[in-house]
């Protein structure tokens, strides 16, 4: 049986985050990605959308200069064919101050040819801001409330 | 294929769920069902942790009593099992002032017996606070840190 293409990205991922070795990731990057991590692109310029590998890989080294992974607890899996959906708990620290950080990520990928060809993520980003602060945010008194 | 069963489940709830009509979705969901969001509480008091019918109707209500037009496109649905996946993309107008608001969401649902048991979701909820306050909190943050 054939090991699903999200098992190698994992690993090469996780590598590529924690010992900046982008070799193996580079290798299991579709030339065309289409990439996006949702989150406030001010504050995090990591996130954001990327098309092509090279800004993928650039958009890889810069969370690789800002975060290092601890621990990753995958909380929901489901493998398709060519797909994969996963919720997973991630531990993480900043690279800066070793600040602790924790978040839960909703991921969404597409392979064709065994290489990644779309990646989504979601995250709490409100919590992920404060985390990152290190206090609530201070919400302005305008607007409406939901 | 259950899998092929169960997205379509998913599909017919979302679409019910559209429409408001939550006597029909909450057909489709076990006594049980548990609903929980990650959002903070004090800007969207209706998330958080639901459980049972009663609580998870109430939480839809309260939403559609601030909201109106709701609707969504389905980017991806992946299935395996008895759990699907849905990476959705969603549109409300706002009450009070007619602004639409759009966000993307994760929603993860877990079967049992042919019913939706569990619901869960995740969204880009700073983007979505930004939206409903109608404000750029990140220029705020960050105006706020360089005084610091």
């Amino acid at each position: 049986m054939t090991e699903h293409s999200l098992w190698r990205l994992s690993r090469a991922l996780h590598r590529a985050i924690n010992d900046r070795h982008f070799d193996a990731l580079a290798a299991l990057l579709d030339d065309d990605i289409d990439w996006a991590i949702y989150g406030p692109i001010d504050m995090f310029p990591f996130l954001g959308a990327r098309l092509g590998k090279e800004a993928v890989l650039d958009s890889v080294r810069q969370i690789a200069n800002n975060v290092h992974i601890r621990k990753l607890e995958r909380e929901t899996l489901m493998l398709d064919e060519s797909a994969a959906a996963t919720m997973v708990r991630c531990a993480m620290t900043t690279q800066e101050s070793e600040k602790p950080i924790t978040a839960r990520l909703a991921q969404f990928m597409q392979f064709r040819a065994g290489k990644l060809a779309r990646l989504r993520i979601l995250i709490d980003t409100f919590d992920l801001v404060e985390q990152t602060l290190g206090h609530p945010i201070d919400l302005p008194r305008f607007g409406s409330l939901a | 294929m259950i899998e092929h069963i169960n997205k379509q489940r998913v599909r017919k709830m979302l679409e019910a769920h559209a429409a408001g009509d939550f006597d029909s979705v909450l057909a489709h969901c076990t006594d049980d069902v548990e609903h929980f969001a990650s959002a903070p509480i004090d800007i969207f008091p209706h998330l958080g942790r639901r459980r049972g019918k009663d609580e998870v109707r109430q939480m839809w209500e309260a939403a559609r009593s601030r909201y109106a037009d709701v609707r969504h496109e389905i980017k991806t649905l992946i299935c395996e099992g008895d759990q699907v996946a849905a990476d959705l993309r969603i549109f409300l107008r706002k009450r009070d002032n007619d602004r639409i608001v759009q966000y993307d969401l994760a929603a993860f649902y877990t079967l049992r017996d042919g019913r939706i048991s569990r619901i869960r979701e995740i969204m880009d909820t700073f983007d979505l606070v930004q939206q409903v306050l109608e404000c750029d909190l990140s220029r705020l943050l960050i105006a706020e840190t360089a005084r610091a």
